[in-house]
């Protein structure tokens, strides 16, 4: 497949990685070294290259870092089910947030003032308009 | 004094099509039958009442050419070079601010959901699933754009109601609604608050979600989008009533009762050439007199 504007950039999926590496470890704290030496075992990646991704995921908010001795050790700032619950919740109950309903284009925006037995009702509508004789 | 009209007709005109128009129009649901249509006029009325707010200080130039000098005309003059400038104004840096924000929306979120989702069935990328039981589904428009759905929605919808949701998303993905939607929004904001027509920028949401349905429905069927749409609101809602404001009821009410409606299509699309036309025709007549 080409590398369409679609597709994650490289970087991108370097930050996935590395970021599931942290997630794996339970916020642990893992140092660079140790993230590298992970990565290093499925690809040929330099420990420079670790660093500049941690760097910017630290950047993002999305994992912490502490002094530990000599070195810098790196852990998830949340976990990924914490960041998905979140993001579940920001994009869902923001109804009343216009920037959120025009940058996103939701299937169904924000929740219904519908009653479900209406709508059950609107259903069984279309069905019954779709198949007639049943 | 017969060359102050123009001037002032469009001025008269940027105030009906800018506020009274569109809460006018936001009643006529049954539009909604003919939603491309009816986006056409929606557009058409937009653009008609930035055209007649533009226009206006240019138009009143000829009253002031052939010698005739400023006379008393100068308040008239004072008027529609405030309007035409402020809506100019006004719109540039709505446009920009809306601009802004939403790209800085899309690309935090579009890093967010490529860290946390998972690739969609297939290895496919440009599909993130979520983790999570509730039923949701959206997409993140741009020029990386992606499909956003929940594990709760893979569970529950049934392949041809997956079907009906990805139509739904990738044609408002194909078809840049995002770029109809922003357009609205830029010209909603461009207006000062109290004027605004919120009522308006609903409708139009609608429309575009009832436009993305109707290619749902033509590659997964009436039955199956109805019933994607029934399981993603019904999924929301444990206590069985839901609170907040969407637009479920509407969309299913129109899919249970479609039907061609060629005289409203053509009225939409008459209506739209009228609002465009009349503008144009007032800004031009000064220059012919």
């Amino acid at each position: 497949m080409p590398d369409g504007p679609s597709s994650p950039t490289r970087l991108g999926d370097l930050e996935r990685v590395v970021m599931e590496t942290l997630w794996a470890h339970e916020r642990g704290t893992l140092t660079v070294r140790a993230v590298h030496n992970e990565l290093a075992a499925d690809r040929d990646i330099a420990y420079t290259t670790v660093l500049t991704v941690l760097d910017r995921l630290a950047k993002k908010g999305m994992v912490l870092r502490e002094r530990v001795g000599r070195s810098w050790e790196y852990r998830a700032a949340a976990s990924r089910a914490e960041l998905t619950a979140a993001s579940m919740r920001h994009t869902m109950e923001d109804v009343d947030s216009g920037d959120r309903r025009a940058a996103l284009m939701h299937f169904l925006d924000g929740a219904s003032t519908d009653e479900v037995a209406d709508l059950r009702a609107a259903l069984a509508e279309v069905e019954r308009r779709a198949n007639p004789d049943a | 004094m017969i060359a102050a009209m123009p001037p002032l007709a469009l001025v008269v005109l940027a105030l009906l099509m800018g506020g009274v128009w569109p809460r006018l129009m936001a009643r006529q649901t049954r539009f909604r039958y003919t939603p491309q249509a009816a986006l056409l006029a929606w557009q058409a009325v937009s653009l008609g009442a930035i055209i007649s707010a533009l226009a206006a200080a240019p138009a009143a130039i000829p009253s002031f050419s052939g010698g005739r000098g400023l006379g008393d005309q100068w308040v008239l003059l004072a008027l529609v070079c405030l309007v035409s400038g402020a809506v100019l104004i006004s719109l540039l840096v709505s446009g920009h601010r809306v601009g802004t924000r939403l790209r800085a929306l899309r690309d935090d979120h579009l890093a967010l959901v490529d860290l946390i989702g998972a690739d969609g069935q297939g290895r496919d990328r440009s599909v993130r699933v979520l983790e999570h039981p509730l039923p949701t589904a959206y997409c993140i428009p741009g020029r990386r754009s992606r499909v956003v759905l929940s594990q709760g929605t893979l569970e529950q919808l049934s392949t041809a109601e997956l079907d009906a949701v990805l139509a739904h998303e990738r044609a408002h993905l194909q078809a840049r609604h995002d770029l109809l939607l922003e357009f609205f929004t830029v010209v909603h904001e461009a207006v000062p608050a109290p004027l605004r027509v919120p009522v308006a920028l609903d409708e139009v949401r609608l429309l575009i979600e009832v436009l993305a349905d109707r290619v749902a429905i033509r590659e997964a069927g009436a039955v199956h989008t109805a019933r994607a749409l029934f399981a993603v609101a019904a999924g929301r809602a444990p206590d069985e009533v839901m609170s907040g404001g969407s637009a479920a009821g509407p969309r299913l009410q129109l899919m249970a009762g479609a039907h061609s409606t060629p005289w409203l299509t053509l009225l939409a699309y008459a209506f739209a050439l009228a609002s465009v036309l009349a503008p144009v025709a007032l800004a031009v007549w000064p220059f012919t007199m």
